[in-house]
């Protein structure tokens, strides 16, 4: 007789014959009634901690985690875009936007310096962020979602994306990934919607986009060719 | 809601009160539960009918929470005097939460396959066959694991 069968008995994992045969092993010797009750109090400490979280009502999210940008969406703004070439940099960055974005790039990094210096790396992503627009495909599952890949006007490649605290888009340079656009997502936890909403990052693609989003395969060829 | 959205609406206290077993705080196990809800909602496509959503949403947790990559450094596995003393003096709602927090440190200092393992069968209430399953191990895994778990847990509360 010894301890695992001991709790498989408390734990009601035997048959009855088995079961009896436990329980009289037990009855019969002060030693296994020792470590019997010692289970049975440790599992009943648990049931009587953890049984009263069963009561407290759990939501459901909000709203199902959204695309940042679908395929329809940017067809959709491309198909109505204007001629006039609106410079994305002009209204994109509302300052408290910014503000709160650069919160967002510097957050979780303790050795980023404090402030933002006003130079063309100022906008590095953050090392999570930009391994997963190095690595994931678009539509992975994943703390940080990517929507869609592009190349934009300038010959350069492009990923909109939502990670937990910004979302946008970022293009690869020769220094890393940089953010083009970004707005804070919803504080809201659990609604990855980006503040700017759906919409307004669409605009942001359709504005900079040049020629098809690339499909899978290309995507696989860029990542292959870290995006270069 | 649809009946997806009814049924994992349903799961969710159990999913939360997994989570509690795993994570190492509340705030933690909060958060678990919705980001497995948010995972849940968005892979919907990829769950059978007919097979137990339950085990399924299980199983997205248990992987999250694997994933999260948090350093759960081990700590000592023996807890120290002044957590001991900490449910002395308070009552009622206040103590249960106490309580509650207390045995979430020592199942922190759990490995975490031992402590998957204890979640699973002893909070959750799971069958060995069940637990086993869904962790893809073999029962004598699962068994001595939980074993380890339970007799390591015993040691931390009433040594």
């Amino acid at each position: 007789m010894d301890e695992t069968r001991i709790i498989a008995w408390i734990d009601g994992e035997l048959t009855p014959e088995e079961a009896a045969e436990v329980e009289a092993a037990v009855a019969a010797d002060p030693a296994l009634t020792v470590i019997a009750d010692r289970h049975r109090r440790i599992r009943a400490r648990f049931a009587a901690a953890f049984t009263p979280l069963l009561d407290d009502p759990v939501p459901l999210p909000r709203r199902k985690p959204a695309q940042v940008v679908s395929l329809a969406a940017v067809r959709e703004e491309r198909a109505q875009a204007t001629e006039s070439k609106r410079n994305w940099r002009g209204w994109a960055w509302p300052g408290a936007v910014a503000a709160s974005l650069l919160v967002g790039v510097l957050a979780g990094h303790s050795n980023a310096p404090l402030g933002v210096p006003d130079r063309a790396g100022a906008l590095a992503l953050s090392a999570p962020v930009a391994q997963a627009l190095d690595r994931q495909t678009s539509g992975d599952l994943g703390t940080v979602n990517v929507a869609l890949s592009f190349k934009d006007h300038d010959g350069e490649l492009c990923r909109s994306f939502v990670a937990q605290y910004i979302g946008g888009v970022a293009c690869k340079t020769g220094g890393g990934w940089q953010l083009r656009y970004a707005a804070p997502v919803d504080g809201q936890r659990g609604d990855y919607r980006m503040a700017g909403g759906d919409a307004a990052s669409a605009k942001v693609v359709a504005t900079m986009i040049a020629g098809d989003p690339l499909d899978a395969a290309g995507e696989r060829k860029a990542i292959a060719a870290s995006w270069h | 809601m649809d009946d997806f959205e009814t049924a994992l609406a349903a799961l969710l206290p159990r999913l939360r009160r997994f989570a509690h077993g795993l994570a190492r705080d509340t705030a933690d196990a909060d958060d678990l539960t919705q980001q497995t809800a948010e995972r849940a909602l968005k892979a919907r496509d990829q769950w059978q009918p007919g097979t137990s959503l339950q085990a399924w949403t299980y199983r997205i947790m248990r992987n999250l929470w694997i994933d999260t990559g948090r350093s759960r450094q081990r700590r000592d596995a023996v807890l120290a005097p002044e957590e001991l003393g900490e449910t002395v003096g308070v009552s009622g709602e206040a103590e249960g939460r106490a309580e509650l927090h207390f045995l979430m440190r020592a199942m922190d200092r759990l490995p975490d396959e031992q402590r998957e393992a204890v979640a699973l069968v002893m909070i959750e209430g799971l069958a060995y066959a069940e637990a086993a399953e869904l962790l893809e191990v073999p029962i004598g895994t699962l068994t001595s694991r939980l074993v380890r778990g339970r007799q390591a847990l015993a040691a931390m509360l009433e040594d």
